[in-house]
């Protein structure tokens, strides 16, 4: 089943512009949303959720549209945006408790296990727990009401290295099943290497490529140096290099 | 649903000066005073909750709930008429009180703690809503700019209700006439009602085309 469906999203800001956005993603996979800051991923993710308005185009979750189901959708997704900066100063367990009366699906069992799992201590305030700690504990809320589509905004940036391969690593266990699926952006690209399927490549606002992360490496091979290894870094940071000319510092 | 998104905001999202001003009806204790007043602090409460609600972040936790974008409004909307409701109700006994421990037998200032004030209350109440609301559903961030276009029309009419019963051809709305007065309480109550109503609807609409 097509767990997403984006077709020719477009949104014009006055100095950005997201042009005929278009890419699918099927169940079970994890899909590696990358492109470097400012290339249009955050309000990509922000227009699907209806968070921004696009001026045109068409989003589909669950082979639903999104406007019309936006409730049910909601339902069976789980967002994590930039972690969470929302309520600092609450517990835990007050966001939890507010949280969970708006699931039909909520499964106190399944929090308390993941709580236990990713050691998240109930009666911290939110500005106590660490940036790892925050996107777990929206990954806990998001797998209690048994989400089927994460959709994550640069869940790993920020992290230190041990932090984001143990999410990269429970990313993959999240998958494992075939039920449930992960959109994540992120401009970190050994990340994906380590666990995504699929890759979404996007630039100045375009998407540049949409597929396997093999197909992703296919595309780009004619990059590739004689004797040398193709990472998904190289082939960003060449598709993404600007020089500067003599004149650039002035 | 309304239940749960009127827990949300009592639980996360208000601050605890706007339950304090609903109890500022004891205010009408006062001998001479202008008593529209009381129903003042009810708005600047308000403004509290709404100041926290953008500086907490709830714009983008209650995106990521499973409700729609309007329900959002829906939330502050039914906030705002449970403080508002509130502030009436606790008032009422103190209209009762007021009168009788008046050493002038009335307010000598302006209006009566009688039934024409809290009228007076819903309408300002009424205005207050229709102006604050869409105004700050515009922006969903402009809280004090949002404040100022409401306050302004909302104090001029304060003035004006306070004005109102020196003028001898309106002295009735002063003093405790129930049966004469009865009609500005139900005119409060049905302008509220509307007015509530549209403010909910014109601040939706508005907050639907916010990009956040």
């Amino acid at each position: 089943m097509e767990v997403l469906s984006v077709k020719n999203l477009c949104k014009t800001y006055p100095a950005f512009q997201l042009k005929n956005v278009t890419f699918s993603m099927e169940e079970g996979s994890i899909m590696g949303f990358i492109g470097r800051n400012g290339a249009g991923k955050s309000t990509t993710l922000k227009s699907i959720l209806n968070l921004v308005h696009p001026d045109s185009g068409e989003v589909s979750l669950f082979e639903k549209n999104f406007m019309q189901n936006e409730a049910y959708i909601k339902q069976n997704i789980g967002v994590v945006l930039g972690g969470i900066d929302f309520y600092p100063k609450k517990k835990v367990r007050v966001i939890t408790d507010v949280t969970r009366r708006f699931y039909n699906t909520w499964d106190e069992s399944k929090y308390q296990h993941y709580c236990r799992l990713f050691e998240i201590d109930q009666e911290k305030r939110v500005d106590q727990l660490s940036s790892g700690m925050k996107v777990k504990y929206m990954i806990a809320l998001a797998l209690s009401h048994e989400a089927k589509l994460l959709i994550l905004d640069e869940p790993t940036s920020g992290l230190d290295p041990v932090s984001r391969d143990d999410l990269t690593e429970l990313f993959k266990k999240i998958v494992e099943s075939g039920e449930r699926s992960i959109l994540f952006s992120t401009h970190i690209t050994s990340d994906l290497e380590k666990c995504a399927s699929h890759i979404t490549f996007i630039k100045e606002g375009e998407i540049q490529q949409s597929g396997t992360l093999q197909q992703f490496r296919d595309a780009y091979s004619y990059l590739r140096q004689p004797g040398g290894e193709l990472t998904l870094e190289d082939i960003i940071v060449s598709v993404e290099r600007r020089a500067y000319d003599d004149e650039a510092i002035i | 649903m309304m239940t749960k998104l009127l827990y949300k905001q009592i639980r996360l999202v208000s601050h605890p000066m706007t339950f304090v001003f609903t109890i500022f009806g004891v205010m009408l204790l006062i001998p001479n005073y202008p008593y529209t007043v009381s129903f003042f602090y009810v708005m600047l409460g308000l403004f509290f909750t709404f100041l926290n609600m953008r500086e907490q972040k709830d714009i983008y936790y209650s995106a990521l709930l499973p409700i729609r974008k309007r329900d959002t409004v829906k939330a502050s909307c039914l906030f705002v008429v449970l403080i508002e409701l509130l502030s009436v109700v606790i008032a009422v006994p103190f209209t009762i009180i007021s009168p009788r421990m008046n050493p002038f037998g009335g307010n000598q200032v302006g209006v009566d703690a009688n039934m024409t004030l809290l009228g007076f209350a819903l309408l300002l109440y009424a205005l207050f809503n229709i102006i604050f609301l869409p105004a700050f559903y515009q922006s969903a961030y402009k809280v004090g700019m949002a404040f100022l276009k409401a306050v302004i029309p909302v104090s001029l009419l304060m003035i004006a209700m306070e004005v109102s019963v020196h003028i001898p051809v309106l002295s009735w709305l002063d003093g405790y006439d129930t049966v004469r007065q009865l009609p500005v309480l139900i005119a409060g109550m049905v302008v509220y009602l509307g007015g509530t109503l549209l403010s909910f609807r014109l601040a939706a609409a508005r907050y639907e085309k916010v990009d956040l």
